[in-house]
Order: C-alpha cells, then structure tokens, then sequence
C-alpha cells in the first residue's frame, strides 16, 4: 500500500460507555470523579461525566497503529483536547497523511463528536520500515 | 489574588525539579487489563505497549494537591509522546517528572493555569524508551 500526502486512514468508530469510563479509571489509575460520578462532575460545571482525555487518546492511537501495522513504527504522537466528550455518544477518530519525507510520513488525527466537531486534535510521525 | 499569586510562586518553585522516580514493570495482567478497557483488540499489544499505556504504568502526572487551591476542577490539555524503543511485557520501567513550565492564561470564563509536566521514562537497561510532555489545566 503506497503512502501519499493527503491520503485518509480509514475511520474508527468508538462507543464509550459509563461502564467503560470505570474500567479505564481502574487500568489507568485516574479516579479523577468527573470520569464516574455524575453528581461530582455537574459540581465543577460539567454537563455530566465526561471522557477521559487519554482514552480520547488512546482511540486515537489505535487509528493510526491499525493504519501502520507493522509497515513501520510510531515515533512521536501528540493530542491536544478540545471539548468535552460524553458516554453514550460515538466517536469518530479519524486522519489523514499530510507530510512524506522519505521514510518519515507525518499525519493529522482528529477525533469528532456526533455533530462533527472536532474536540480532540492531533499529530504523528511514523518512520515506514524499508 | 494573593491566595493565587502564591500558589503560582510556589509551582514555579519547583519547575526543572525531578520528582520521586517511580519504578514498575509491564505485568502482562495489568496490560491486558489496560488493553480491555480502551477497546483495542490488537494481538500485538500481548506482549508490547500500546502507545499511551505508559501513562498507566506509572502515574506521574502529579496531581499537586498544592495546585488545588486554584480553580475548582482539573482539565487535561494534551499530551506528546516521543517513542524511542518498544515497551514489552515483562520490562521494567523507571518514570521521572517534573514540572516543565506553569503560566496563568486569560479564558473565556476566567484565568486558567496551566502545568506542563514532562516524563522521561526508561528501561531496565537504562534506554530512555519514551518520552512525555503533558499540559494540565486548573480551571
């Protein structure tokens, strides 16, 4: 598979769940309450309880690790949050190939809520394995 | 806002300022466990670290309880990885923070202040195996 500037990768779609917001907590070790306590998270005026950004980023790295394969290895990955995600909602990661020098192929992901807006941004550089 | 003033002295105190080192080893347990919850079904991640496991394997974002008295809820901003070598099961790793940089900054629903925290992490070999910049938000 060739790999060309402005190329997309192909979409992931997510369903986070409350339930999921807790095993994430658990394995990550973030009991921050805004993640599983509703009543918590409306306190410090949240809409509700709201994604982890790391899970956020870890869909997004998912998005490009299923993309690479082993045609290569991941040297930088970089997200910025945007807005809030809730469970219950899907979530559309997303990207596409804006740089490739050589080995070394640069990328855009993105993470959208269900009206599109992108509330998590980011980068990654590959290095492709020749 | 002297309350304030303060706590931003007292963090900018400590910027470059190593934390304790943190020590763990990628139990594949614990992996697996990780691996469940963000939902990725890649085989490869049995024996290998998926990119923002490390995150979770040794928790240094250094939620500063002195920090705490600014604002009312934590945000997180973002976070950079550098990768170097593979993380495989069984390894072990040493994590190192510090504060990077903290600044207040003008939002739309007033003054954040941000924290930028940096983590070097590194094997049991002493390869540094990745690198993190994460930026931490109190609003």
């Amino acid at each position: 598979m060739s790999v060309q500037v402005g190329q997309e990768l192909p979409e992931l779609v997510k369903h986070p769940t409350t339930r999921q917001l807790v095993q994430y907590a658990g394995a990550q070790g973030d009991f921050y309450e805004i993640h599983y306590d509703q009543a918590y998270a409306k306190s410090v005026a949240l809409p509700g309880v709201i994604l982890h950004g790391l899970l956020k980023a870890a869909f997004l790295g998912q998005l490009v690790t299923d993309w690479l394969g082993d045609r290569g290895r991941l040297s930088t990955f970089e997200v910025s949050y945007r807005g809030v995600d809730m469970p219950g909602h899907p979530y559309r990661c997303r990207g596409r190939i804006t740089s490739v020098d050589g080995a070394n192929v640069g990328l855009e992901v993105w993470g959208e809520d269900e009206n599109g807006k992108r509330t998590t941004v980011g980068t990654a550089t590959v290095e492709m394995s020749s | 806002m002297s309350t304030t003033t303060s706590v931003i002295d007292r963090l900018r105190a400590r910027v470059g300022v190593d934390g304790p080192a943190v020590t763990a080893t990628v139990e594949a347990g614990h992996l697996k466990r990780f691996v469940d919850a963000i939902g990725d079904p890649n085989p490869r991640w049995r024996q290998e670290v998926p990119p923002t496991f490390l995150v979770a394997l040794a928790p240094v974002s250094l939620h500063l309880a002195e920090a705490e008295e600014y604002g009312k809820g934590w945000l997180n901003g973002g976070n950079r990885f550098e990768y170097f070598v593979p993380v495989m099961v069984g390894d072990q790793i040493t994590a190192r923070g510090r504060v990077a940089d903290v600044y207040e900054k003008e939002g739309s629903s007033g003054n954040l202040l941000f924290i930028i925290f940096e983590t070097d992490y590194t094997n049991q070999k002493g390869d540094l195996v990745a690198r993190l910049r994460g930026t931490a938000i109190r609003r």
